[in-house]
C-alpha cells in the first residue's frame, strides 16, 4: 500500500480556513450560551455585529484594497453556515456578500455602514428585503431595459414598509425613487445574472448549516430524553429518523460545498455555476422539508414551544429555501438543462455542469 | 463535528478528467459500433467475458494492484473515474464487478505471495473470473450466522454448506467462501469465522440458478458438499474472516454502482422530455440533482480513503452513500413509471430500460446490507448505539 503513487495530482479536498473555523466556532458558541431565550419576533443584534466587524467578519469577502479582509467563497460559506447554526440575527450574506460584492463590481465606495440588498421591479419596488430597517444604505441592482445598474441608496430616500418573514426576520418592502436607480452605475452583463446564483448559493450555505445543527439538537434530545425507561435514541425507529435527517442534512453539504469549490476556484467564471447553484438550492430545499419535520417530529411537542431551540434554526430554513427562487423554479432550471443536455449529454452535465464536451484551456 | 458524517468535498483535477475524457471517447466508439447495447444495473446483470477483456488491454482492469503483480498500480481514484464512466454508459461490466472490487484489493492485503501470483496477473487481464459467496439460506443480513462448515483435514479443509444469491456463479471461476472454522461461540459470534477460495469447478460443487422474477439468470445456489480447499487456499488468517470481510466495506458500499446502476434510465427520460415523448416535469430535475450531489459525496469519500493513513475509518460515510444512493436510484425507476402513460405510445426502448429498472430495483436497498441494517451503521456512526 505504502508504493501506490501520489493522489494529490488528481484530487483537492476543499476545506476552510480551519483557523478561521476555530475562530468562528468560538465566536457562536459564546454567543449561542450567552443569549436571551428565543422570540417569535427577530431583530438584528448589533453587538454581535459590532464584533463581527471588530474581527473583520462583515467584509470577509471585500478585496483589502476595497477594505475588506479578502477571504474566498470557502471561508464565506463557512462563516455563513456557522453563523446560520447559532441562529445568530446578522446581514452576513446581504451585506457583504451580496451587497459588498456588487459594490465593488460597481466600482462604488464602501464606507462599511450596514448594507443590505435587493433587485426592485421596473416599478422601483422590492419585496421582502431581509433587514432593510436596519441598513444605513440599500444596494439596488436594477435592470433597466437591456442593462444592469448598481446603487447605493441611503435608507432616508427610500419608503419602507415593515413586514417580517416565516423566520419573524425583517423582510420589508422598499419602494425606490426611479431616480435613485436610474442614476446607478451601469455593470457588466453577468453581474446581474451572478446576483441571483450568488443570493442562491449564500441561501443553501445558511440553510445546510443551520439543518446541521438541528441535527445536533436533534442527537442531544434523542439521549437526554427517557421514555419506556430508556433514552428514545435506543429505539430503532427512532435510529432511522434521525438516520434520514443527518442523511439529508449530509447530501445537502455535499451538494452546496462543490458549487462553492467550483465558484471558489474559478471566480464565479465557471459556465457550470448554473448548474453547481441549482443542483445546491434542488437538494437543500428537499433535504429541508426531511430535516424539519423529522426534527420536529423527535423533539416532540417540546420542539414546538417558543423557548426550545428547534424552531429557531427550523423556521429560518424554511424561509431561506424559497429566497433567490422556489425550490420548484430551481429543480424546472435543472430540468431544462438536463433535458437539453440529452441522454448523450447528462453525464457531462453532471460532472461540468456543462452539457459541451470539456475543453481542456 | 458531529453532525459531519461525510468527509470535506474535493475537486477532481486536470489529470484524472484527462482519463475520464479518454474512458469516455472509448465507450462512445462501442456504443456506436454496437458493442453492446447501453442498460440498466449492468454491474449485475451484464456479462461479457470479451469486453471485459478489452478493458484489461486498455489498461482499466486491477487499477489498484500493483504492475508487479500483472496490475496498472493506479489509485483508487482512477478506478472510480473509471468505474462511473462504464456505469453511466451501461456497459456490460458484472463479469468483472466482484474481481475488481472486492477480491483483488483482498488478496493485495491477506492474500499470501503465491496466491496473489496466481490470481491478480489473470485478474487484471480480465480473464480470471470471480464471485463471493457470503449469504445463506438462513443468514441474510446476520451474516456471522453462516452455517457453512470447514473441517480441518489433512493438508486442509473441506467446506459443507449452502451459498445463496451467488451473483454470476455458473460464469464464474472462483470465489471466496466465507466459513465457520470453528464451532459458534455465543458471546464471540465473530470469531471462528474463515475465507476461502474455492474453485467452482472443483468436485464437490454444485450451481443450481435462481431465477429472477423478470426471467432472469443472475443469482446462484452454491451447494459445497465436502469441497476440498488444500492450506494454499486459505485466505488470511484462519479465525479472522469476519474482520477480513468487513474491512473493505467502505470501498464497497461507498462506489458509484450505489448510485448510478439506473442512470441510463434516468438518461433516456431526459431525452425523452427533450423530444416531447415525456412531459416536462421539475422531478427530472430534482433526481438529476441528487446524482450530482451523490457524485461529489462519493468522490469524496474516495479521496478520504485514498489520502487517509491505511485504516482509516469511512464506514459511516460509506453507509450514507449507500442509504442515498441505492434510494435514489430506485426512485428513479418509480419516477419515469409516474410519467409513462400506457396505450398512449410505443416506446421501445425507454420501456426496456424502465422495465429493468422496475425489477431490479428491490435488490439495489438489499445488497451489500440492507438500508436498514445501513441506518443502524449510521446511528451508531452518530452515537446512538
Amino acid at each position: 500500500m505504502t508504493d501506490r503513487p501520489a493522489w494529490r495530482g488528481l484530487a483537492d479536498p476543499t476545506t476552510p480556513d480551519p483557523d478561521l473555523v476555530a475562530v468562528l466556532t468560538e465566536l457562536f458558541t459564546d454567543y449561542r450560551s450567552a443569549r436571551p431565550t428565543p422570540t417569535a419576533v427577530v431583530d438584528l443584534d448589533r453587538r454581535l455585529w459590532q464584533r463581527l466587524e471588530d474581527l473583520g467578519l462583515t467584509r470577509l469577502t471585500g478585496s483589502e484594497t476595497a477594505g475588506g479582509s479578502g477571504g474566498g467563497w470557502v471561508d464565506a460559506a463557512a462563516l455563513l453556515g456557522l453563523a446560520a447554526a447559532a441562529a445568530a440575527p446578522v446581514p452576513l450574506a446581504e451585506h457583504d456578500v451580496l451587497g459588498g460584492w456588487l459594490l465593488e463590481a460597481a466600482r462604488l465606495p464602501n464606507d462599511g455602514g450596514l448594507r443590505t440588498v435587493c433587485r426592485p421591479d421596473p416599478s422601483g419596488v422590492a419585496l421582502n428585503v431581509t433587514w432593510a430597517r436596519d441598513a444605513s444604505r440599500i444596494v439596488a441592482l436594477w435592470e433597466d431595459r437591456d442593462q444592469w445598474r448598481v446603487s447605493d441608496v441611503t435608507v432616508d430616500r427610500v419608503g419602507i414598509e415593515e413586514r417580517r418573514n416565516l423566520a419573524g426576520e425583517p423582510s420589508d418592502t422598499v419602494e425606490f425613487d426611479l431616480d435613485d436607480l436610474e442614476a446607478g452605475t451601469v455593470v457588466a452583463h453577468e453581474i446581474g445574472e451572478q446576483f441571483h446564483l450568488r443570493g442562491a448559493l449564500a441561501r443553501s450555505a445558511q440553510v445546510v448549516g443551520a439543518m446541521e445543527r438541528v441535527v445536533e439538537v436533534v442527537l442531544e434530545h434523542v439521549r437526554e430524553r427517557q421514555q419506556f425507561g430508556r433514552p428514545i435514541g435506543r429505539f430503532q425507529a427512532v435510529q432511522h429518523l434521525v438516520s434520514d435527517i443527518a442523511c439529508e442534512t449530509a447530501l445537502a453539504r455535499a451538494a452546496t460545498d462543490a458549487a462553492v469549490a467550483r465558484a471558489a476556484a474559478s471566480d464565479w467564471r465557471d459556465p457550470g455555476m448554473l448548474f453547481a447553484v441549482g443542483v445546491a438550492k434542488s437538494c437543500v430545499g428537499h433535504a429541508a422539508s426531511v430535516v424539519v419535520r423529522g426534527s420536529h417530529q423527535v423533539l416532540g411537542a417540546i420542539g414546538t414551544t417558543l423557548e426550545h431551540e428547534l424552531h429557531t434554526l427550523t423556521r429560518p430554513i424554511l424561509a431561506r429555501r424559497s429566497e433567490y427562487g422556489s425550490l420548484q423554479d430551481w429543480d424546472e432550471t435543472l430540468t431544462a438543462l438536463a433535458s437539453s443536455a440529452g441522454r448523450d449529454r447528462l453525464w457531462s452535465l453532471i460532472t461540468t455542469g456543462r452539457a459541451k464536451a470539456h475543453r481542456t484551456t | 463535528m458531529s453532525a459531519r458524517l461525510v468527509p470535506p468535498g474535493a475537486r477532481e483535477l486536470p489529470a484524472l478528467t484527462e482519463l475520464r475524457l479518454e474512458v469516455r471517447a472509448f465507450l462512445a466508439e462501442q456504443v456506436a459500433a454496437g458493442a453492446f447495447v447501453p442498460h440498466v444495473d449492468t454491474w449485475l446483470t451484464r456479462w461479457d467475458r470479451d469486453f471485459t477483456r478489452e478493458l484489461g488491454r486498455r489498461g482499466w482492469l486491477g487499477m489498484v494492484i500493483p504492475t508487479a503483480y500483472g496490475g496498472q498500480g493506479r489509485t483508487y481514484l482512477e478506478r472510480f473515474v473509471v468505474t462511473e464512466e462504464l456505469l453511466v454508459v451501461g456497459a456490460p461490466v458484472a463479469a468483472h464487478w466482484i474481481a475488481e472490487r472486492q477480491i483483488g484489493p483482498s488478496l493485495l492485503r491477506y492474500g499470501t505471495e503465491e496466491q496473489k501470483q496466481a490470481f491478480l496477473p489473470g485478474i487484471s487481464r480480465g480473464e480470471v473470473v470471480f464471485g463471493i459467496g457470503m449469504s445463506e439460506p438462513d443468514s441474510g443480513s446476520d451474516l456471522a450466522s453462516v452455517r457453512t462448515r470447514a473441517e480441518r483435514v489433512d493438508g486442509g479443509w473441506r467446506l459443507t454448506g449452502t451459498k445463496l444469491w451467488t451473483s454470476g456463479a455458473h460464469e464464474a471461476d472462483a470465489f471466496f467462501a466465507l466459513a465457520r472454522s470453528a464451532p459458534l461461540d455465543p458471546a464471540h459470534r465473530h470469531d471462528g469465522l474463515s475465507q476461502f477460495i474455492v474453485d467452482l469447478r472443483a468436485p464437490g460443487v454444485t450451481i443450481r440458478p435462481i431465477i429472477s422474477m423478470g426471467g432472469d439468470h443472475h443469482f446462484n445456489e452454491v451447494h459445497l458438499d465436502g469441497v476440498l480447499i488444500p492450506d494454499d487456499r486459505v485466505l488470511g488468517e484462519v479465525g479472522e474472516g469476519w474482520a477480513q470481510v468487513t474491512s473493505e466495506l467502505a470501498h464497497e458500499r461507498s462506489g458509484p454502482e450505489r448510485v448510478l446502476s439506473t442512470f441510463q434510465l434516468l438518461a433516456a427520460a431526459a431525452q425523452a422530455m427533450d423530444d416531447g415523448r415525456l412531459p416536462t416535469d421539475p422531478g427530472l430535475g430534482r433526481h438529476v440533482a441528487r446524482v450530482a450531489a451523490l457524485h461529489h459525496m462519493s468522490f469524496a469519500v474516495s479521496t478520504a480513503l485514498e489520502s487517509a493513513e491505511h485504516g482509516a475509518d469511512a464506514d459511516t460515510a460509506a453507509a450514507v452513500v449507500k442509504v442515498l444512493g441505492t434510494t435514489g436510484e430506485g426512485d428513479i425507476a418509480d419516477y419515469v413509471d409516474t410519467l409513462t402513460a400506457t396505450g398512449w405510445a410505443l416506446d421501445e426502448e425507454l420501456d426496456t430500460l424502465l422495465h429493468a429498472a422496475i425489477l431490479q430495483r428491490p435488490g439495489f436497498t438489499l445488497r451489500g446490507g440492507t438500508n436498514e441494517i445501513l441506518r443502524g451503521v449510521i446511528a451508531r456512526g452518530l452515537g446512538m448505539r
